[in-house]
């Protein structure tokens, strides 16, 4: 579970938020401020003002899975097989294990032969299902997804919902702009020029938004 | 006015990119799945890579771009003002059109991915082109920025435009449907017929389609009314 009090910092304004166990999506229009909470979330920026309570301590670099919206700030190494065992080597995973756990992992987004390949040489959404890898691979309690999807197709978005559903993380929180998916999430956070326009179950949020484009369009036709 | 790919053959690898096709004025979209040579397609056509074996032919392409997938490979300028006259475009007018009006002399990367995504199509939108190549122009916009920019694209009025997307929800009006498949270009044809043939198909068309129901065409307002459809019909 997050919690969020009396938050200032940038453009955001949050006086409460409890994000708690399960899925939230977090959106918003362009320039909301979903990013700048997303890094907040992660440890990797420091509120001016307010507190962010994870799991009872405030946030710190490296205990969250995050992955970065622009695909190519993800990678440290110049290549895959690097790239996935990062995390456990800074870790101190034995060498064996690291060795077994890239593997099996690199299988999973088909690229298992594909180890020694360059960075460079993945497509953008080769890029973040191995940075959603990275950050699976530690198994995190919680997991903060900056708009990865936009760089996946239909079968690829459905293979990295079952990465996420079976990592074992506890608290996932994915910001979207398919709102399909925000729509199978257990809970939506709206933001809105830095503040929260609305917080509630799918159901509950999209009510507000139907006469909008991001109302989920597998609602539309009553299923 | 043509752009052709001829036994155009590229190599990375084991990895093999092969196309024979054919793009005449319109808009055509390109789909596939991640990894199957989407932006190699881009690459190619654009002539920023040449194929191992092949030609691309340009004929009567005079003015051409390519809209990178990641915004950020596209920044030349210090503020957006120098940015949008690199394009040779109003600053202005471009920042007032992305949504980020007053914003000119700010950097780039103080906007978020979105708004700086959608300054750059912008920019790119704002000029007549004969072969414009737009990679990936729907990812990191919100809603409302799909919909601008698939308007404009439905109000371009000559010139070959080829949409290179996974966009899942929210795509422009499309004259021919084309798809990537494991590093082969396939041409599907015209809609809504094309649909049928499309694997990688977005997961609105995979819902009309599996239920008999095609739309007319990809804008969202034919999505709409195909999904009322499924409404009437159950």
């Amino acid at each position: 579970m997050i919690e969020i009090r009396d938050l200032a910092f940038r453009p955001l304004r949050i006086d409460r938020l409890v994000i708690p166990d399960g899925t939230t999506a977090l959106i918003g229009m362009n320039g909301s401020g979903k990013t700048t909470l997303l890094r907040l979330l992660a440890g990797l920026s420091r509120p001016a003002n307010g507190t962010i309570i994870l799991d009872g301590a405030p946030p710190e670099p490296g205990r969250a899975g995050f992955v970065d919206e622009y695909p190519d700030r993800n990678a440290l190494f110049s290549c895959l097989g690097d790239e996935l065992a990062a995390p456990l080597r800074f870790r101190h995973t034995p060498c064996g294990e690291v060795e077994r756990r890239v593997s099996e992992a690199a299988v999973t987004i088909g690229l298992g032969g594909d180890l020694d390949r360059t960075m460079d040489t993945l497509s953008g959404g080769e890029k973040v299902l191995a940075a959603l890898l990275s950050a699976l691979i530690t198994r995190p309690e919680t997991l903060i997804l900056d708009e990865f999807d936009s760089h996946l197709d239909y079968d690829s978005l459905r293979l990295a919902d079952e990465l996420i559903g079976s990592s074992g993380a506890r608290t996932v929180v994915r910001c979207t702009q398919n709102m399909d998916l925000a729509a199978r999430c257990g809970q939506v956070v709206v933001l809105h020029q830095g503040t929260i326009l609305h917080v509630g179950d799918p159901k509950e949020v999209f009510s507000t938004l139907e006469d909008t484009c991001c109302f989920p369009f597998s609602w539309r036709g009553g299923t | 006015m043509n752009l052709s790919l001829s036994s155009v053959e590229w190599h990375a690898g084991s990895w093999k990119f092969s196309a024979d096709a054919s793009f005449c004025p319109g808009v055509h979209l390109v789909a596939g799945r991640v990894g199957s040579g989407k932006t190699t397609l881009a690459l190619l056509s654009s002539r920023l890579i040449r194929p191992d074996t092949g030609t691309i032919g340009y004929d009567g392409i005079r003015a051409q771009t390519l809209s990178f997938q990641y915004p950020e490979y596209h920044i030349t300028g210090s503020t957006l003002r120098e940015e949008a006259e690199s394009y040779g475009v109003d600053p202005t007018a471009a920042c007032a059109r992305a949504g980020i009006a007053g914003r000119e002399d700010q950097d780039p990367f103080r906007l978020s991915r979105g708004e700086l995504k959608m300054f750059q199509i912008s920019c790119i939108l704002m000029r007549t082109w004969d072969l414009l190549i737009l990679d990936e122009p729907f990812s990191a916009l919100d809603c409302r920025a799909k919909l601008a920019v698939c308007r404009a694209i439905d109000e371009i009025q000559s010139g070959i435009v080829l949409v290179i997307t996974h966009e899942q929800h929210i795509l422009p009006r499309t004259d021919y449907l084309w798809e990537m498949r494991s590093g082969v270009l396939t041409g599907l044809g015209t809609l809504p017929e094309a649909l049928f043939a499309w694997e990688s198909a977005p997961g609105p068309v995979r819902m009309l389609r599996d239920r008999g129901i095609l739309p007319a065409n990809l804008r969202r307002d034919d999505m709409l009314e195909a999904a009322c459809r499924m409404h009437e019909y159950g």
